[in-house]
């Protein structure tokens, strides 16, 4: 093994590393969002077109730390 | 289709010893949505009755119920004054960011969504960060808007600008990854269903199995992921106003 292959396999190990870590956070947080909705959907059913409109645009914002290793991740696998 | 993934149809051109490249899929993409909202514009805007005495036409019912609904929706923060002024400017972002989501489900080779491309992307955030401290310093004060850096105590001074300059890197890489791992994602997910169907021989069913997993791979990140971007998009830009003036 050369140097350069050593250091395109550091790249995609390392691009999955970043993906694999990176989802969890997301993962966990728009979980907790989604259960808290659900509750209170089932508290109010009359609230839940705001409730899940609601839900989904934070949801949309929690998503962005997520996106940041995917953007990471790109970036070694594509660019770097 | 993921070996069209990195394919780009780029133009080099120099200018002075700059090396400038432009990326012309994207480009088509960008100023073709905006002949579509232009033109859109004008067909509704032709529909308007020139007395505003005269029973409306269907055109302009249509046009007063599409802006309350954005007013309320994407403005619902700001005060009403401004909520009016900015009408336009976050509902055009809104309507640009959409379409150019949208633009990624055409099954024509080269055509991808402009938002893909980190460029435009932060193009519309710089935008957007420039009409916050335009509005922040006509609603407040240029000396009061300034003064907002130094709050809640003066040496907070590099946090606050490092979170203005965070926030604003954060709405560009927000559009910019749902949208280009949408794009990954369906190339990747598609090929590998080919794959598998060949492996299990089922191969006479491969354009049936192909065209439905392409189909919900679209439906979901190219018309539902990219509405929801939009909107969260648009919102986030009339926060970030609504937080400038308050």
């Amino acid at each position: 093994m050369t140097g350069a292959d050593i250091v395109a396999a550091a790249k995609y190990l390392a691009a999955g590393i970043a993906m694999g870590l990176g989802a969890i956070g997301p993962a966990i947080g728009e979980g907790i969002a989604a259960a808290h909705a659900l509750d209170g959907m089932a508290r109010q059913p009359e609230m839940e077109a705001s409730l899940l409109r609601t839900m989904i645009i934070g949801q949309a914002i929690t998503e962005s730390t997520g996106v940041y290793s995917l953007v990471v991740a790109i970036i070694l696998i594509f660019v770097a | 289709m993921s070996g069209q993934l990195g394919k780009k149809l780029i133009l080099h051109l120099k200018v002075g010893g700059v090396d400038i490249a432009f990326d012309l899929a994207v480009m088509a993409v960008a100023v073709g949505v905006t002949l579509l909202l232009l033109l859109l514009s004008w067909w509704l805007r032709r529909g308007l009755p020139h007395d505003p005495e005269a029973p409306p036409t269907r055109r302009a019912a249509f046009l007063a119920a599409a802006m309350e609904l954005a007013e309320t929706q994407l403005l619902g923060g700001l005060p009403g004054r401004l909520a009016r002024d900015l009408l336009p400017f976050i509902t055009t972002l809104f309507l640009y960011v959409l379409l150019c989501n949208w633009a990624s489900i055409l099954p024509i080779p080269y055509i991808a969504s402009p938002t893909q491309d980190v460029n435009v992307t932060f193009s519309l955030a710089i935008m957007v960060y420039t009409m916050v401290h335009v509005y922040g310093a006509r609603e407040r004060g240029l000396k009061k808007h300034l003064r907002s850096y130094l709050e809640p105590y003066p040496f907070l001074l590099p946090m606050n600008l490092i979170g203005d300059f965070g926030r604003t890197l954060s709405h560009a890489f927000r559009l910019f990854g749902n949208i280009l791992g949408g794009a990954i994602l369906t190339a990747i997910v598609l090929e590998l269903a080919g794959k598998a169907m060949r492996y299990l021989f089922l191969a006479p069913f491969a354009l049936v199995g192909g065209v439905a997993v392409g189909t919900f791979l679209n439906l979901w990140f190219g018309l539902f992921v990219g509405a929801i971007q939009a909107l969260v998009f648009a919102l986030l830009a009339s926060a970030y106003i609504q937080i400038a003036v308050e």
